[in-house]
């Protein structure tokens, strides 16, 4: 559905977007994340075709960006990081005005104006000036505008920067209920939205996509593989960490300091070695305490590839 | 062309929306009154023709005030990504704030029809000429929408915008008295030529002289065309 090829743009000697490749299927919520300054934002309104590449192309809603820009706009939704909006207006009449460039027939402007009001959380404020709103509000009327021609592509950057915790949970379900039958770009630099949300994230860095995986994988792959935290006793505690290291599953062990008694044992392996420490604490007569596997989260896992980058 | 429609509809309610279109109202009218006053204790004429030429320098200094906001507030706003990303093609939105801005022009000039009034009441002014004197005044605020929506096509700040906009039209209007200062025939000449004053002149005799039209036509069409180009040419840095 979305698909930039080898995406550049260089604004004089600087390059912001450095051959960025990746594809969205139809139906998918991809997270995009990446560092401020990252070229997040760059390579968004390239592929909406507010800025044209340098370098590269993109085909969205089955149309060239660059070389059929207003089919591409027709299909497109976009929320800009700052929403969009004349102060001056009401939020009624900037909806229909919106509604009206958007090529919406003159009898459904009416309809569909009241049908996003109501999904955005707005009905009641139709005559309320944009130019009053706190923020919250804003942002809304910025996805009412985005939605408003039922657009198959969703692109939304930062949609919920400067929302309340509240206000962020309500914009996550709704992007959740959105994507049902779209396609959508979900810019953002918090993770735990991404999470919740995404099944699969473009990390970007420097210009450059550093990671392209599902959240998943680019869980895995931070820190090279899961770590397993082992908590067991016995009269002589130094030899735990030895013989759980000889275990031909096990590939390091790192003693985390002694708890009530119980020897705190942090376990990196590539696969699940549970069951084996299980086994060797029951032959060995240990007292097992605790065993759980770390899944690394993925700003730690975000924090790793970026970090690496740098 | 409902797209451009559509702009043009929101740019007139942004006018009146805010406060502006009527502090703007006001000022021209006080002016005209003014000139309008001088003009006919001065002259001892029925006639419109100081009010009118002076409206026109006013203009010179007013309208850049009107147009600033088009593109440096929509740029400033983030709302100029909106209609460029929204299937609007840039002539559309061109032709919609162009049309706003002009009709806004028509508004305040109609607003001094209570001066021709006041003269038919006391003497027998020439119909005639006060209409094509209008017809002037419409062709120059065209021209200065114009040539406002360049300016404003220039910056991200709507201030620098309309003093941007005064410095680029004051040309047009000095060059005329400018050209009583040279010797050169060939350069008076152009002087003249360069001076919207020498091609409204025309129009304040009663005269619909084709050259000065051609003359606004091009102005106009110029700038407008300049301001695509320059809109184009910041996309593409």
């Amino acid at each position: 559905m979305i698909s930039a090829r080898q995406l550049t743009k260089r604004f004089g000697p600087l390059t912001a977007v450095d051959r960025v490749t990746f594809e969205v299927e139809k139906g998918e919520i991809l997270g995009f994340i990446g560092p401020n300054g990252a070229g997040k934002t760059t390579t968004m309104r390239m592929l909406t075709g507010f800025i044209p590449a340098t370098e590269g192309s993109a085909v969205v809603a089955g149309h060239d960006v660059f070389e059929a820009p207003m089919e591409v706009r027709r299909r497109v939704g976009y929320l800009p990081e700052t929403p969009p909006l004349y102060r001056e207006l009401t939020i009624g009449d900037y909806l229909r005005f919106v509604a009206e460039i958007r090529g919406i027939s003159h009898g459904d402007r009416l309809r569909r104006v009241g049908q996003v009001m109501e999904q955005v959380g707005l009905s009641g404020w139709e005559g309320r000036i944009l130019g009053s709103l706190s923020k919250g509000y804003r942002q809304r009327v910025g996805l009412a505008q985005a939605i408003i021609h039922d657009p198959p592509v969703l692109i939304l950057d930062e949609p919920t920067s400067g929302l309340d915790p509240g206000q962020v949970a309500g914009m996550r379900d709704f992007v959740q209920h959105l994507a049902q039958d779209r396609t959508v770009i979900l810019s953002t630099h918090i993770l735990p939205e991404v999470e919740l949300i995404c099944r699969r994230a473009v990390i970007i860095a420097g210009g450059k996509v550093v990671a392209d995986d599902s959240i998943d994988g680019l869980r895995r792959h931070a820190g090279g593989g899961l770590r397993y935290r082992v908590e067991l006793k016995d009269a002589d505690l130094d030899a735990i960490p030895s013989l759980v290291g000889a275990l031909p599953e096990v590939e390091q062990v790192t003693p985390r300091g002694v708890d009530d008694g119980f020897t705190l044992l942090d376990v990196r392996a590539p696969a699940d070695p549970r069951t084996a420490i299980a086994r060797l604490a029951t032959t060995r007569g240990w007292t097992l305490r605790a065993m759980e596997r770390h899944v690394p989260s993925l700003e730690e896992a975000f924090l790793a590839i970026v970090g690496a980058e740098r | 062309m409902q797209v451009a429609w559509a702009i043009y509809k929101k740019e007139l309610k942004v006018y009146f929306v805010s406060p502006l279109a009527y502090v703007f109202l006001g000022v021209f009218l006080l002016l005209a009154g003014a000139f309008f006053y001088l003009g006919v204790t001065m002259t001892g004429e029925a006639s419109l023709r100081v009010m009118l030429g002076n409206l026109a320098i006013a203009l010179l200094f007013l309208l850049p005030l009107l147009t600033m906001r088009h593109f440096a507030e929509e740029r400033r706003a983030g709302t100029f990504e909106l209609m460029m990303t929204a299937p609007v093609p840039l002539w559309a939105m061109l032709l919609g704030k162009w049309g706003a801005t002009w009709t806004l022009c028509v508004a305040l000039l109609a607003g001094t029809a209570l001066f021709p009034a006041i003269l038919a009441y006391y003497g027998e002014p020439d119909w005639g000429v006060i209409a094509t004197s209008y017809l002037g005044l419409l062709l120059v605020c065209g021209a200065f929408v114009s040539a406002g929506m360049f300016s404003s096509s220039l910056t991200d700040e709507p201030v620098a915008a309309g003093m941007v906009g005064v410095v680029l039209l004051l040309p047009f209007w000095i060059a005329g008295t400018l050209a009583e200062l040279v010797d050169a025939a060939w350069l008076r000449a152009t002087l003249r030529h360069a001076s919207f004053l020498t091609h409204i002149e025309p129009f304040s005799r009663g005269v619909v002289d084709t050259a000065a039209l051609a003359w606004f036509g091009l102005f106009t069409f110029a700038f407008l065309f300049l301001t695509w180009r320059s809109i184009e040419s910041r996309r593409w840095r």
